[in-house]
């Protein structure tokens, strides 16, 4: 069966999400990575969802408010909003499991009592230092001459384009801030080549790190079975 | 949970630039003190230069400021192996 979009409700508003729908009770949550990562790991989840349905595993997909075909603008979204709107999506479908994918671990920091899996987490703070090395790089192409610090003090005093997203002082500050949580039910998965510490690792490369999208389907094959294992009742 | 394994800054290098230019595990072993980067290998532009250093600053818990970054670092594979062993031992 082929995923469909349904939707969720937040803030007053409907925001998609991709399903997988097996007709199984057994249905986990994935959380996408945040901006560039989002789009590079796309077809990966994807294939991660068709993978997960033939385990009978449903499972959802949600577009962050502000992010994909959400209404909402970016610049309008805090981590708040993407935590709030990460636990209504799961209270209307009913979900039982969650697994997040490097930064999207934040947005679902709050949901202590859930049942969490956990792909390669990153604080936000990294994420952020990429973005605004690569808007330091693009301004001294058009001759500017930017620091990190500059654009830290920037993002204090209102909204700041980083590779293209616009990004509110209040996502900017809370992204910041934010390390990787350590909830009571956790599995973390890395990469072999992640010398962090795991619980388990998978083979495969960084694809969510390259200039362009990618797939891997061993990868996502892998990532759907690990899944699939830990959800075992 | 496993512990963490020590990583060499020389392995790091390795591996960060496996990762985020897609190169094969056979061309980042080749890699020698002499190999030239920056110009030799068209993956690596200003964007991957973004990524390279956070991920550097990631896997060896180190802190890369503005000013340490120049064309120079990027010149030789071996530039970039001896900047990261130095950001470790300070």
């Amino acid at each position: 069966m082929a995923p469909a979009f349904v939707d969720y409700e937040f803030a007053g508003r409907k925001e998609l999400c991709l399903c997988h729908s097996t007709g199984s009770p057994r249905r986990v949550l994935l959380v996408p990575p945040l901006f560039d990562e989002m789009n590079r790991m796309r077809k990966i989840l994807v294939d991660v969802m068709h993978a997960l349905g033939s385990f009978e595993i449903s499972s959802f997909l949600p577009d962050l408010p502000g992010t994909n075909e959400s209404l909402v603008a970016l610049e309008q979204v805090s981590l708040s909003d993407w935590r709030q709107s990460l636990q209504a999506c799961a209270r209307q479908h009913d979900i039982s499991h969650i697994a997040s994918f490097r930064a999207g671990t934040l947005a679902v920091a709050e949901m202590e009592a859930a049942r969490h899996w956990i792909f390669s987490p990153v604080k936000g703070a990294t994420i952020l230092r990429t973005m605004m090395r690569t808007r330091v790089a693009a301004d001294r192409e058009s001759g500017l001459n930017t620091s990190l610090a500059e654009l830290t003090e920037q993002a204090g005093a209102g909204s700041l384009e980083l590779a293209g997203n616009i990004l509110g002082s209040q996502l900017f500050a809370q992204l910041n801030a934010a390390e990787i949580p350590d909830m009571t039910s956790q599995r973390i998965v890395r990469l072999e080549s992640d010398s962090k510490p795991a619980d388990s690792h998978i083979a495969g490369s960084a694809l969510w790190l390259r200039a362009e999208p990618d797939k891997d389907p061993a990868m996502s094959f892998a990532i759907a079975q690990d899944i699939a294992q830990w959800m075992e009742p | 949970m496993h512990n963490k394994v020590e990583l060499t800054p020389e392995a790091a290098v390795r591996a960060v630039m496996r990762d985020i230019l897609g190169l094969s595990q056979e061309q980042v072993a080749e890699f020698t003190a002499e190999t030239e980067l920056f110009g030799a290998l068209p993956e690596l532009d200003s964007m991957a230069v973004a990524g390279l250093l956070t991920e550097l600053e990631d896997r060896l818990d180190i802190m890369i400021e503005d000013d340490e970054v120049d064309g120079e670092l990027f010149e030789t594979f071996g530039n970039l192996v001896a900047f990261a062993e130095m950001k470790v031992r300070e």
